[in-house]
């Protein structure tokens, strides 16, 4: 079946790789330092179960390992390098260039049917918006990376320069799993076990969903989407109960939130279908959840998340949904979201 | 015996306090206070700060929740609450020294007892403790366990380590030794890390239940629940609804990585459904109210469900209007009154007919 994939992983294998791309400066910093690359491996430890090893580092090794066996329409590559746990404004900025550089010189201008998210800095939105007009007009890059993981939540005033640039040149935000590794992961400290962490992406999503709304982004920027990335999706009806119930009390507050929060979300949101972590065993209990979910059919786009493994959840969400919804979650809602044909 | 309130708030005053505390914490606060914000104060709430406007006793010295009489007269009598279990959350965000934390909490349990336990039979308490040192805190638990009133044992729904952490765990045995569940409650420390600090108190109500998913996440997979097999964690004003997509995230997340958690013998929804209760306000209210009975039912939570009405704050829910007219007749008994008997294990009667 035609499928657009909005999750497929690459990433440079080490600083090395991106030397091309950085100053002397800055390669003289990571030698001298012997900075690495690790924020990846801390995310998805290469031999845990979930990770599904290294992804990608050449367009080669992409071609081989995806685009000749799933052989998407298209397919939007994500490369989680920058989330990273150094401090460091002036080399996350660095970074961001260079990596958004390799991404242009080693995978899109080698294939027409890949898409990239553009990497920023998460230490500053000065040097974001700066990334943004450098290479945002390139029609390869279709989303600013935002990690769901940060110091501030995503919607927060002190971020909306970078939606404003984003919006100036069509790009959504996609709000990727993961990011700044020396943050406690969850809002209740520090945990214990990778289990948590890898669970603890969904808490974060919903926080950042709650920023998104409350901080009025959609009010101030009507055409941005986020989609949110490895984040999960059924948690979302309840959240969103909760949200209206509150707004109807306590809208004085945000009163530039003019309707009710679940309204903006569903025009606003879509999530992937990694990971689709649903009721096992219990077909009814899925049919109750897409039915809670209103419009699966409009809210989900596919992703493989390659390389990284999640369950078999998305054949139990395809199996359940009609004809139609399956094309939309497939291909048809993805190539909506980037303008793709 | 047709009511029982899972969540109502006693608040004493600082004067209040004070008078059960020992002179060198008297002192301490005499000279530097509390020291760390409040709550309120990171997130003010934008109307009547955040009670209910007819809450105000309006006698001097008094604020809302600080006069028996007045929730007597607004919530006992009014609605016919056979039980109100009080929690009291003056402790909740204790950032103080050792010395400190036990006095305050002592006088929370004391002022509890004198002023409203003796005052109307009808109220039960909650034991606050000074839960970042558990050995003052188990103390506090046995000076209070044989004291029946005294029907569970107070915990924030954030401290210093996250809940499920050994740290902790003293006191949930001591807790279950005695036969107390262990409340918590909605508030403490405000470090929010994982998405960064939201801006407004809206942000922060809803996510009220999103911290109670990452501790109950973190219980499982610390093994807190295999480790203390009689615990019983009633999570209180935190909402219900999300409780099946958290079992559904965290039995697939076990069931790929269940190698490296040989600690963890069963599904982790097994372990939330033994040991895990929820009160239900602010109860989630979807547009199609079958919905929350889906949820109900896909966390198994029929026999776990503990109606609350969290008097005297702004968004009271109503024993009269709450619960939604789809749930079953049985099911509402069950969240109204059975399952809180069965989990406190009150007596069918009251005393005073009894």
């Amino acid at each position: 079946m035609d499928r657009i994939d909005c999750d497929v992983h690459v990433a440079p294998e080490s600083y090395r790789t991106l030397y091309p791309y950085l100053s002397d400066y800055w390669r003289d910093y990571v030698e001298e330092a012997g900075v690495r690359l690790n924020g990846l491996a801390l995310a998805y430890p290469p031999g845990a179960p979930t990770s599904g090893g290294l992804p990608p580092s050449s367009y080669e090794e992409l071609r081989r390992r995806v685009l000749e066996p799933a052989a998407p329409r298209y397919a939007v590559l994500n490369c989680l390098t920058a989330f990273e746990t150094h401090r460091s404004a002036y080399f996350a900025a660095a970074v961001a260039s260079a990596v958004n550089d390799w991404l242009r010189e080693e995978f899109l201008s080698r294939d027409e049917r890949l898409r990239a998210s553009l990497v920023v800095s998460g230490l500053s939105t000065e040097d974001a918006v700066a990334e943004i007009e450098r290479v945002g007009d390139d029609h390869g890059f279709v989303q600013v990376l935002l990690p769901a993981r940060g110091d501030l939540p995503r919607g927060n005033k002190t971020a909306h320069a970078l939606f404003a640039a984003a919006c100036e040149r069509s790009l959504q935000v996609g709000l990727h799993a993961w990011g700044r590794p020396g943050n406690a992961p969850t809002p209740s400290g520090f945990t214990t076990s990778y289990l948590e962490d890898y669970v603890g992406n969904q808490q974060v999503a919903q926080a950042q969903l709650l920023s998104f709304v409350t901080e009025g982004v959609f009010n101030r920027f009507p055409g941005l989407k986020v989609l949110l990335i490895e984040c999960g999706f059924a948690w979302l009806p309840p959240l969103l109960w909760r949200l209206d119930k509150d707004w109807r009390g306590v809208w004085r507050e945000v009163p530039w939130v003019d309707r009710p929060p679940s309204e903006y979300v569903r025009e606003h949101f879509r999530a992937t279908t990694a990971p689709a972590h649903l009721p096992k065993d219990e077909p009814g209990a899925v049919t109750q959840l897409l039915e809670m979910l209103g419009d699966a059919g409009s809210l989900l786009t596919y992703s493989s998340d390659y390389p990284h493994e999640h369950g078999d959840g998305l054949a139990t969400l395809l199996d359940q949904l009609g004809e139609d919804d399956r094309a939309a979650v497939l291909a048809g809602n993805a190539a909506a979201l980037y303008q793709l044909s | 015996m047709k009511l029982i309130d899972c969540d109502v708030h006693a608040q004493p005053t600082e004067p209040m306090l004070v008078e059960y505390l020992g002179p060198a914490v008297r002192r301490s606060l005499e000279r530097y206070g509390r020291r760390t914000p409040r709550i309120t104060e990171w997130y003010p709430r934008v109307r009547n700060a955040g009670m209910r406007v007819d809450a105000w006793p309006g006698k001097p010295g008094h604020i809302w929740g600080s006069d028996p009489e007045t929730t007597r007269a607004q919530l006992l009598d009014e609605f016919g609450v056979d039980f109100a279990v009080l929690e009291v959350l003056s402790g909740q965000d204790c950032y103080d020294d050792a010395d400190f934390a036990a006095d305050w909490n002592f006088a929370i349990n004391q002022w509890q007892l004198e002023r409203w336990l003796e005052f109307d039979e009808r109220f039960l308490g909650t034991i606050a403790v000074p839960h970042e040192y558990p050995d003052l805190a188990v103390a506090e638990i046995e000076r209070r366990a044989a004291d029946p009133r005294f029907v569970a044992v107070l915990m924030p729904s954030s401290a210093m380590e996250p809940l499920g952490s050994r740290k902790y765990w003293p006191i949930y045995e001591a807790a279950t030794a005695h036969g107390r569940p262990i409340a918590f409650h909605t508030g403490g420390y405000a470090d929010y890390r994982g998405a960064g600090r939201p801006s407004f108190y809206l942000e922060y109500h809803v996510s009220n239940g999103i911290v109670m998913q990452s501790q109950l996440a973190g219980m499982v997979a610390g093994g807190m629940f295999k480790a203390i097999p009689g615990v019983r964690a009633v999570m209180t004003e935190c909402g219900v609804a999300w409780a099946a997509a958290l079992r559904w995230a965290l039995d697939s997340a076990w069931e790929l990585m269940r190698d490296d958690m040989p600690a963890l013998e069963r599904r982790p929804s097994e372990y939330l459904r033994d040991h895990v209760w929820f009160t239900t306000q602010p109860i989630e209210e979807p547009a199609d109210a079958e919905h929350l009975v889906y949820a109900i039912s896909q966390a198994q939570l029929e026999d776990r469900l503990l109606f609350a009405t969290d008097y005297p704050h702004w968004d009271f829910d109503s024993p009269t209007q709450a619960l939604p007219r789809a749930l079953p007749p049985d099911l509402r008994r069950a969240i109204l009154c059975e399952n809180a008997l069965a989990l406190y294990e009150l007596p069918r009667q009251p005393a005073a007919t009894a």
